[in-house]
């Protein structure tokens, strides 16, 4: 056999470039094939703790007003904690607070990261781009698919906890609790976005991951503390999760959603052309 | 149009503390197999980096395929296929994966040349990466850069990996990408791989091109070291009359000597003798850049 042929195109080629939306289209299926087993993995985890959480709400729903009432005034301001008198308000204590918001928004870090920089690092940008897709393409596609594990991984929390609820007969709100879930994915975004912009910038996965996870902690403790002091609450404003609030409690402020995505786009455009702009090393 | 698929002007790439390349002037011709040669850390794989728009340029300018190396980065990558230096992604995926995702990436609906490739070079594209040995995974990397039949192929040290009998299948290869009319840029540490293939060779040496010449015009040039065993005693003043002969050493029976250029004359005064045995050996690199450059790299 023989590779040579005629100088025309191959057959079944397309001829010239493709479109960035070939390119990205391609990048993203694949992304999201490779990430079939996080979603599966984080979601199930997540969800399983929700589970626990809404089954065993029907032992604690009476001593929990009580047991909340006896925490300070200043605790429960600073973490939004109120009258835990429903199974979709003890699951926000539990669950949406602090540790679903953290651990995704973490997870979001790492795999914009990970498609990124840490492709860079582990050669693996030199052989994709070999190939006609632009490096803003690799950086959109990777927030693009990190988008859709979250929302992947907040779909089966959302799955597995209204279901026990459901066996359980808390009566839990389908739709309240999926307004709380929803309102993490913007939060978990705007670090994605993060993510972008330093992997513009670091040619280290690991100076990029400790860059990007240690403003998400920075962010969580500046809103913290801004919620104690009153001196500090004016510096709440540049932190993502003044803008997360509580989706069960207070409901869906679509106005801080805008925010935060808005947050998340303009980070990852930013990102995206810094990452178009800087050598791959 | 332009006969160049390649043309670099005084193009510079300086970056950390890599050398990387300075005032790099160079022409490839369409249709050719050129081979840019230098030793390790010359800068071999930050010119082609620099050209795939991997890195940008310092200084100076290079077109590809008649495009901006910059501007056009895309519509150049869409056009040729690379094998970087160290092919790596992810080990997941089996070779038939990859390809089928590179070809989604180029807009093509099929893997063009993959399985007639994979024939050629023994691949095993069912198996993941992370399951292949150095070599069989470089003969993935070959086959990606290939599959899609591009005008350009830049391949950095294509045959680092692979047994000599894959060695020769992809000199054959590289061959038939000439007689189809397509340009490869290949970047090789071996000079024998070079010459073996390529019309012209570009040298570079500490991030510099030192010369740029037809491999016959080179082949004159370099030297060989011979070694030969005669049968019988022979006088002290054996082949010192051949013009192409130097640095003769007789001890006993073996003379040691080097030839630059013709070895005609050579063959013709040993065939005056009884030879037990010959050996000749290609010069290193190093001696070869003394060849041009009066000291070894």
């Amino acid at each position: 056999m023989s590779t040579t042929a005629t100088r025309r195109p191959a057959r079944g080629a397309i001829v010239g470039s493709p479109s960035s939306s070939t390119a990205l289209g391609a990048i993203v299926r694949r992304g999201l094939r490779d990430q079939r087993r996080a979603a599966l993995a984080w979601g199930g985890g997540f969800g399983a703790f929700g589970a626990l959480m809404v089954a065993i709400w029907p032992s604690l729903e009476g001593s929990m007003s009580e047991l909340v009432d006896s925490y300070p005034d200043g605790l429960k301001e600073a973490f939004g904690i109120v009258r835990l008198d429903t199974v979709e308000r003890f699951v926000d204590a539990e669950l949406l607070s602090l540790i679903l918001p953290m651990a995704l928004a973490f997870l979001a870090v790492r795999c914009v990261v990970q498609a990124t920089v840490g492709a860079e690092d582990r050669g693996h940008l030199d052989t994709l781009l070999s190939l006609p897709v632009s490096r803003r393409v690799v950086m959109i596609a990777s927030v693009v698919v990190t988008g859709a594990l979250l929302a992947a991984i907040l779909a089966v929390v959302w799955a597995l906890t209204w279901l026990a609820g459901t066996v359980a007969g808390t009566g839990i709100s389908a739709s309240t609790l999926a307004s709380g879930l929803g309102n993490v994915w913007p939060l978990a975004m705007v670090f994605a976005g993060l993510a972008a912009l330093v992997a513009g910038l670091a040619h280290r996965p690991s100076t990029a991951t400790c860059v990007a996870s240690g403003t998400l902690v920075a962010m969580y403790a500046i809103d913290l503390v801004g919620k104690l002091a009153d001196a500090a609450e004016p510096l709440r404003w540049i932190s993502a999760f003044r803008y997360y609030g509580s989706a069960i409690q207070q409901g869906f402020d679509v106005g801080h959603v805008a925010v935060l995505t808005v947050a998340a786009l303009v980070l990852t455009i930013a990102g995206a052309a810094l990452f178009e702009r800087r050598d791959v090393l | 149009m332009s006969t160049a698929v390649i043309e670099t002007d005084r193009l510079s790439k300086r970056y950390g503390s890599s050398r990387g390349i300075s005032d790099v002037t160079l022409r490839v011709r369409r249709g050719e197999v050129f081979g840019f040669l230098g030793p390790n850390g010359a800068g071999k794989t930050t010119m082609i980096r620099t050209l795939l728009d991997l890195l940008h340029p310092t200084s100076g300018s290079a077109r590809v395929l008649g495009l901006d190396s910059r501007r056009d980065s895309r519509a150049i990558r869409a056009r040729s296929g690379n094998l970087p230096g160290d092919f790596a992604y992810d080990e997941r995926l089996t070779g038939r994966e990859l390809l089928a995702f590179f070809a989604a990436v180029r807009g093509r609906r099929d893997l063009g040349v993959a399985q007639a490739l994979a024939e050629r070079f023994e691949a095993d594209l069912s198996r993941p990466l992370h399951e292949l040995s150095r070599g069989n995974r470089q003969k993935v990397g070959l086959i990606q850069a290939l599959f899609h039949e591009p005008e350009l192929v830049i391949l950095d040290e294509p045959t680092s990996g692979l047994d000599p009998l894959m060695q020769e299948e992809f000199l054959r290869v590289a061959a038939e990408q000439r007689e189809a009319g397509r340009t490869v840029f290949l970047s090789s540490h071996d000079l024998d791989e070079v010459q073996r293939v390529c019309d012209r060779v570009g040298i570079v040496r500490e991030g510099r091109l030192i010369a740029v010449e037809e491999v016959a015009a080179m082949r004159e040039r370099a030297l060989r070291h011979v070694t030969v065993r005669f049968a019988d005693p022979v006088s002290d003043g054996v082949l010192a009359d051949v013009p192409s002969v130097e640095h003769r050493e007789l001890d006993g029976r073996t003379l040691r000597f080097r030839v630059r250029g013709e070895i005609d004359g050579v063959v013709k005064a040993l065939a005056r003798h009884r030879v037990e045995d010959v050996e000749i050996t290609r010069p290193t690199l190093d001696e070869l850049f003394l060849a041009y450059y009066g000291r070894p790299s």
